[in-house]
Formats: C-alpha cells, structure tokens, sequence
C-alpha cells in the first residue's frame, strides 16, 4: 500500500493546510520535522503543547501548521508571551519556535532574562544569520564583511555566538546543531522538552535565497556543504585556539545542568500559602 | 527492499532545492523530466532496488514530500553517510 | 490608600496572573499582589520591561487566567503594540494605568490625565477599548471588579485610569461580602475536530474563547484572519471584518457598558469631567450651587467607548458644557464635536498643570461665562 501522506504530517499537522510555506531548499522545514519527529518519539500528546512563535520564516514552523494550540506574537516577544503561558499552565510543555532576529535582537532582553529565570520552556531558535522574510537584512547573527541590502558595503558589526551567550544567562540545557544534523537536533529537542528548566535549541539552518546570496555560499546543497565541512564538536573544539576556530561551527551540547524551575516553584508556593490559610 | 514514495506537486525541485540527492548515500535521486504544478522538476528514483532505508531523503526533505516505508528483513545504515559526525 | 483599593478589588475579582515591571506612581499595587496572589492560588511576575509585562499578561490569559498587569503612561506607551495584540486577538486583559505628570520622565509622583488619548488611539490602526475612571478609592475597588467582567464578557483590553492622586488618596471604603459580588469568566469554545468547525473571533456578539490546554487547538494569531483564527491576507471582506468586528463589538454593546452619572437635571451649566477633577467638579458644582447659580456636574464613569450619547443628551438640556480635564484638553475635542451644535463648550484646565483644580478657579470661570 502506498503512503498517501508522510507520517508526521498527518500526526500532527492541519490537513487544510496544503503547501509549505517556505522557499525551495530552506533549513525550516527540516526543524519542522526534527521537532515533530522528537514528540512522537517521546510519544507525548502534541495537545499537551503550546506552541509559541514570533514574527519571521522560523515562526511559521508550528503556526498556523501543527494541529495543537498555537500562538503567533508580534516581533520578539514569544518568550515573553510564552512565559506567562506556562506559568498559567504548568503542567503543559510550551515551546517556542523563532528566528535569530526575532530571539535575538528584539527579543534579546526576553531570551536573556527566560534563561536567567530559567523557566521551563523549549526555545528552538532556528539561526540563519540573516533577516529572511523581509528581504535579506542584516542580524545580530551575520558574520563581519557579509554585504546584505542594509550593509551593502559589508557588515562592520561582530555577531553573537548564541549558544555560549545563554548558557552565561543561566540556561538548563543549551544545543546546537545545524541542518546536517536532523537526528542528532531531534535528540536535542528530546532532551530540552523533557528538561525542567530553560532549554535553548539553536539549529543552525540554511536560508539559500538571502543569506546563500549575500554570502555567495550558493544553494541550500552547498550549504549543507558548508555545514558539513565546517562543523566541530564542542568537545574537540575545546581543545582547539581561536585561530582554527575562525569561521567554524561549533555543535553540540553546551550546558545540561540542574537548578531550580520557576513555574515548580510558584506551584509549590501557592501549595503551601494556600495551606497556611 | 524499501518502498519510496515521492509527493510531486508538494516538492520544491532537484535544481532549486536538491536536498534529497544530496544526503542520499546511494545517489539514487534524478530530477523528472515533468514539472510539477508549482513549475519544479521533482525527484524520481530509477533504481528503487538499491534504497537502503537509511531515511536520509524522508527526515531532511523540508517539505515533507517523502515517504519511505523500510522493508524490516534489510539491515539499514542508521547513521547515513551525509551526518557531519566527526 | 486608591492603590491598596485596587489590589483588594483585582482579587475581590478573582484575577490570578499579575505581570508589572516597578514604576513610580503604581508600584504599590504591584507589591501588594506579589503578596497577596499566592494566598490566593495567583502567580505574580516581576518582568524585564513593561513590554514583557503586557506580553506574558497576554499569555496567561489565554492559559485561562484572569490577567492583569499595572504601569504608568510610560509603561503604557511601551505597551502600545500589544495593547493593538490583545485587542486583535480579543483576549480578555486589565491594564491599570496610575497616570503621572509627562511628557516622558516628567514628574512619577504627581498625578496628570496624560493618557486618555493614548490608551483608545496609542496603537496603530483603527479600535475600541474600554477604560473606566474612578474618583475614589471606592471607586477603585469597585471598578476594577466592573473591568474585570467586562475584559471576561467582551474579550478586549480594559483600563482603569487612575493617577497618582487617586493612587495615594486615603479614604476609607467598603469591601462588600465575597457572596455579593458578581464575577464573570468569559465562555470557553466548544471541542471539535478541526479549527475550521469552530468560530472562536469576529463575532459582534462576543464569540466563545478557544483557551490553551484543553485540547481545542486554538490557532491566535494578529495577522489579519478570518473568524476561525487563519490568516487571510488576500480576501478584501476577510480584511474588513476582521478590522471592523472587534469594534462593533464594543460599540453595539455601548449601552451596556457605558455609565455616567448625570446631575443635570433643569441646569444650565454642566461641569463635565472624569476621574480625580471630578472631585474638583463636584465641590465647585455645590458652592456655585449655595450662591443659586444653576449648575450641575456630568461625571463620566467610562471614558472608553466614548460615552456620545450621554453628552449628546446633555449638550441640548444646557446652555454651556465647562470641560474639566486634568491635561491640556484630551478629552474635549470629542465633547465638543458631540455637543457643540447644541450648547458652547468651553475648556478649563487645572490653574498650574500638575496640581488639581482648586472648586474656587472652577467658581471663577463659572461667574465669567455667565457674564
């Protein structure tokens, strides 16, 4: 018998929903399965989840796609809204699925701070170092000298290494990985959703129509390329200088700790005062 | 032997996208010489026999558009050739 | 103390999630919640900013909370974006303004109406919010049980614009048995098995909310969408219901949730104001009143929708409608479109800016426009 329809899809998408939304060969739609392919093999109930999503390509991986209660903010803000979400409902997982831009500049001061409070969300950040959906600007994620429509003489600016950064605001749980790496991401989205506390995913994807142009890395196959060639893993690339990390990837697994939840922790008060009354 | 089926209309092109031919370990994807309704040239296999059910095409094709049913008798190459692993 | 009334009325209210960020002249309230709510089964967030605030407000109102956060006009113009969010979601929401003196940093202690304007048009595009104005610490308790089940009936935003004389007023006031207070909680959608069988938005008469967890699969989002919550950028009528709905909305439901209080009756000369000035109004009314001249007060108790009809009726029983406002004049544009081909209105502010009218330069003005 012939499969009518790939399996994930029809677990857990909205059959109205007919097309993709994404251009030919972008990274999103490997996440998109990366993260459907970790809740069934947690075989958790997807209508145990929020999804919560900002503004850009990334965004639209659950929303309006995965048939669970999804929610699509305005720009920046799902870890905020997210936030207040998952204290409402604490025994549901909530996770958020956005871009670089959206995470990362204007919502900078959220993911800081949800790390820091370390309340227990799952943030896949879908990194593509560029601003897609408006056109192909400059983010906080695009490397020194790439030439995008807002830095046409090549961008001056450093970029932020992620991973490190909200491992330093106090993360539970902090991964990496790229597109070549569906598996091993789907393993990571495993672990982050099970972790009780702040868990970062940044899958680094790639975005050939702006980012591969502006780059000139080529089409989503030289991309992956690229990935392939230039990916280290933490634990080897700790033993390396900064000079041969130059232009390198790191991937894998940067912090998996223990520290206290806040969502648990107002259950737990609003246990005991409801108690003392 | 595993079964692959391809969804044409939902796939964005071997040119424009490529992905699946790219993580194939055994090469098996050619573009078509039809389009499909969205103007793409889809993949097609010519020697569905040598699939080794790593499903390598199914888990990275961004547009969910295949489908490979693994045939439980064949051993599978779990990891693929095409994961960065070092 | 107005804002103690206020943190009693949200939990009188049964509001369980308050997100705020300190701000100077409504941090009292926020502190008190951060007390109050875990006796209550609430949860009380200290944000980053008050956009985080509105943000996770937002949220866990569509976790099923009754959500609210409280700031200043500062933090409400920072919030202005997602005011437009819950407003175009239709998510019940009380955002507590204790207005200060602006612009900008300004004067945080000192009370000034500086947002009345900006919480019905801060945002962009076109829409309607409900906001309420008490004059008294009462009033504060009371009202924000009113903005609770209104923000639960009509799933939109409600403000409660206070500032910060009403916030630090001392009175003493009532706070009526648990039993006697009537408390509503918006309708929650029915089950089915696609989104598309559902209406859960665009409906003037207040469609059934789609809350998260209870397997709904709810889709919220502010893009343009249709009343089952998809986006639809492309099809004109979509684009017009989904702009026009959440307006009518309020606005055919006026009658419901606007209140005045009328103390016109055969006068001339109606003072019309709203929140702390009315005291201001109120005590010039009763000594212009000892010296038999014939004046009267229009209080109004809902600013937000803009109680039209109200002054209309009003405008043509008087000779004169005297706007008392706490600003510059925000509200009388409006008064005066809606009355002017019936009466004059006339605009008095306070005689410094930041100070309330004192009832004897109200008195003074009154004597002028009778000459």
């Amino acid at each position: 018998m012939t499969a009518t329809a790939h399996p994930l899809r029809q677990k857990y998408t909205r059959s109205h929903i007919k097309r993709t939304t994404t251009c030919p060969g972008c990274g999103i739609g490997t996440v998109s399965q990366a993260i459907l392919r970790a809740i069934d093999e947690l075989q958790l109930d997807i209508d145990d989840f929020i999804f919560v999503s900002g503004i850009g390509c990334s965004a639209w991986i659950p929303s309006p796609f995965y048939n669970a209660d999804t929610l699509h903010t305005t720009h920046g803000r799902p870890v905020a809204f997210a936030t207040g979400v998952k204290l409402g409902l604490p025994d549901k997982h909530v996770m958020v699925v956005s871009g670089d831009g959206d995470l990362t500049a204007i919502g900078g001061n959220h993911l800081i701070h949800a790390a820091r409070r370390n309340i227990n969300l799952t943030v896949v950040l879908v990194n593509n170092g560029i601003y897609g959906m408006t056109g192909g600007q400059t983010a906080p994620t695009t490397p020194r000298g790439i030439k995008t429509v807002t830095s046409p003489y090549g961008a001056m600016e450093h970029d932020f290494d992620i991973s490190p950064m909200i491992v330093a605001a106090g993360a539970s749980y902090v991964a990496r990985w790229t597109t070549n790496h569906p598996r091993q991401m789907t393993r990571s989205i495993k672990k982050g959703i099970q972790k009780k506390g702040f868990a970062l995913l940044e899958a680094v994807s790639q975005c050939p129509v702006q980012y591969g142009r502006a780059s000139k890395l080529g089409g989503a196959v030289d991309m992956l390329k690229h990935y392939k060639e230039n990916s280290i893993r933490i634990n080897k690339a700790r033993e390396m200088d900064e000079a041969e990390l130059q232009g390198k990837i790191i991937v894998g697994e940067f912090i998996d700790r223990e520290k206290a939840e806040l969502s648990e922790q107002w259950v737990q008060l609003r246990c005991e005062m409801m108690e003392d009354r | 032997m595993s079964k692959v089926t391809i969804f044409s209309q939902a796939c964005k092109g071997v040119d424009d996208c490529g992905i699946c031919a790219y993580v194939c370990p055994e090469q098996l994807f050619e573009a078509c010489r039809e389009m499909n309704e969205s103007g793409y040239y889809p993949p097609e296999i010519k020697d569905p026999d040598k699939c080794t059910g790593c499903l390598n095409c199914m888990i990275c094709c961004p547009d969910y558009a295949i489908v490979v049913e693994k045939d439980e008798n064949r051993p599978v190459d779990k990891q693929g050739a095409h994961d960065a692993a070092k | 103390m107005g804002n103690w009334a206020c943190t009693e009325g949200a939990i009188a209210a049964g509001c369980n999630f308050v997100a705020g960020y300190p701000i100077t002249p409504a941090s009292e309230i926020a502190n008190l919640l951060a007390a109050r709510l875990p006796k209550v089964d609430g949860t009380f967030l200290q944000t980053e900013d008050e956009i985080s605030a509105i943000c996770s407000a937002i949220g866990a109102s569509w976790a099923g909370c009754k959500a609210m956060t409280v700031t200043s006009g500062p933090g409400i113009s920072l919030m202005q974006e997602n005011i437009g969010f819950a407003v175009a979601t239709e998510t019940p929401l009380v955002i507590v303004d204790v207005q200060r003196f602006g612009p900008s940093t300004g004067v945080p202690s000192v009370g000034l109406a500086g947002d009345i304007v900006q919480v019905a048009r801060g945002s962009h595009g076109d829409y309607q919010i409900i906001a309420l104005c008490p004059e008294s610490p009462q009033e504060m308790f009371d009202l924000m049980i009113r903005a609770f089940n209104l923000a639960e009936k009509y799933r939109v935003p409600v403000f409660l614009m206070a500032d910060g004389f009403m916030g630090h007023m001392r009175e003493q006031i009532v706070i009526p048995k648990k039993d006697q207070i009537k408390l509503k909680y918006r309708k929650i959608a029915e089950p089915a098995k696609t989104v598309l069988e559902r209406q859960d938005f665009l409906d003037v008469d207040v469609a059934p909310m789609p809350v998260f967890g209870r397997r709904l699969k709810a889709h919220v989002t502010s893009s343009c969408h249709d009343e089952h919550g998809m986006r639809n950028l492309t099809d004109p009528e979509v684009m017009h219901r989904y702009a026009m709905h959440p307006i009518e909305k309020i606005l055919s439901h006026r009658d419901d949730i606007v209140q005045v209080q009328d103390d016109c009756e055969d006068k001339t000369i109606a003072l019309v104001s709203c929140g702390t000035v009315s005291r201001s109004a109120g005590a010039a009314a009763k000594m212009a009143q000892r010296e038999g001249l014939n004046v009267g007060t229009l209080r109004l108790l809902t600013c937000w929708p803009f109680p039209d009809k109200e002054i209309r009726a009003v405008a043509e029983r008087v000779n004169h409608m005297l706007v008392l406002e706490n600003n510059t004049g925000q509200l009388y544009p409006y008064i005066k479109a809606e009355a002017a081909h019936a009466c004059r209105v006339s605009f008095l502010g306070p005689q410094t800016l930041g100070q309330i009218h004192d009832p004897r330069y109200i008195l003074g003005r009154i004597k002028e426009i009778i000459q």
